[in-house]
């Protein structure tokens, strides 16, 4: 069996050929693999991902400020918008660094760079109708077409909103979320 | 004239497998980023977040002793905002102890019967 010079189809001359061959073939395999999986193109028709996560990000963020510490507590975005005056200076401190925090801060060093704005919505009960959306913070960076996504929380106001137009209402929170 | 070499035909043999299984692993990596997509539009698509809230929102007027839950004000509040701001028809109301709520934006329904047990 086997020896150099046999004619059969495997023999055992050659081996190192073969080893080479086989090294040869994972190397190739690990650099097809490094290669393909270091570059994935995102194209502008993708932009779904990253709105997925955008959207995951900002909604838990929101429902974090829309969730009372205690039971019969106001929540975080409660107080906020019943301690904002009626000429709504579309800046309220306390919720934007609330929100900023939450959105922005990274495990590591370093923030996100996420940006927002922040409108709240309400209905008339005379009319009937959807008032024009309240400007209530946003963290003073412009928006420039980039991708956003918005989200949402429902809060319903008691008697002590501060600003009669919100008193015993249902209004919604809509937040729009991009990053730049 | 030469005789063909009829030696290194395992190399031979060995490169085109590899470029084979190349080719295979190719296709599955660019298999990955559609499917990352398609997944993710349906995530999109779902509006998992809107039923979550409107659930929440509506129990949370349940737990005033029902009060809530009839009175009319709340209820256009949630539906008109509902239609207007997230294009989707909702409804809610209680028979006794049982609780009624429909969700539909076109293309998702939602109904839930909740039963009160005290």
């Amino acid at each position: 069996m086997g020896g150099y010079g046999d004619q059969d189809m495997v023999n055992d001359s050659a081996q190192l050929y073969t080893i080479e061959g086989i090294s040869a073939a994972i190397l190739m395999l690990v650099t097809a693999y490094l290669v393909i999986s270091s570059s994935t193109i995102i194209t502008p028709q993708e932009t779904h991902i990253t709105d997925m996560q955008l959207e995951q990000l900002g909604h838990d963020a929101l429902l974090v400020l829309n969730t009372p510490k205690e039971y019969g507590t106001p929540s975080i975005l409660y107080q906020c918008i019943r301690d904002d005056p009626p000429p709504h200076s579309g800046f309220n401190a306390a919720f934007n660094a609330y929100f900023t925090q939450l959105l922005n801060t990274r495990i590591f060093s370093g923030n996100d760079s996420l940006h927002f704005k922040v409108q709240l919505y309400h209905r008339d009960h005379s009319s009937g109708e959807i008032q024009p959306p309240i400007d209530f913070t946003s963290d003073g960076v412009g928006y420039f077409r980039e991708n956003a996504v918005k989200v949402t929380q429902w809060v319903k106001m008691g008697s002590d909103a501060s600003d009669p137009d919100l008193k015993d209402k249902i209004i919604l929170v809509e937040a729009l979320i991009w990053r730049s | 004239m030469a005789k063909l070499n009829e030696e290194g035909q395992w190399i031979v043999m060995m490169g085109f497998i590899v470029s084979i299984i190349i080719f295979i692993l190719a296709i599955i990596v660019a298999e990955s980023a559609l499917v990352g997509k398609t997944t993710s539009e349906s995530v999109l698509e779902f509006p998992k977040t809107d039923i979550q809230d409107l659930r929440s929102l509506i129990f949370q007027l349940k737990s005033n002793d029902w009060d809530d839950i009839v009175k009319q004000s709340y209820k256009e509040d949630i539906q008109v905002l509902f239609f207007d701001r997230k294009n989707a028809i909702v409804s809610y109301y209680n028979d006794s102890r049982i609780l009624f709520i429909h969700y539909n934006n076109g293309i998702t329904s939602y109904n839930e019967m909740h039963e009160e047990q005290y």
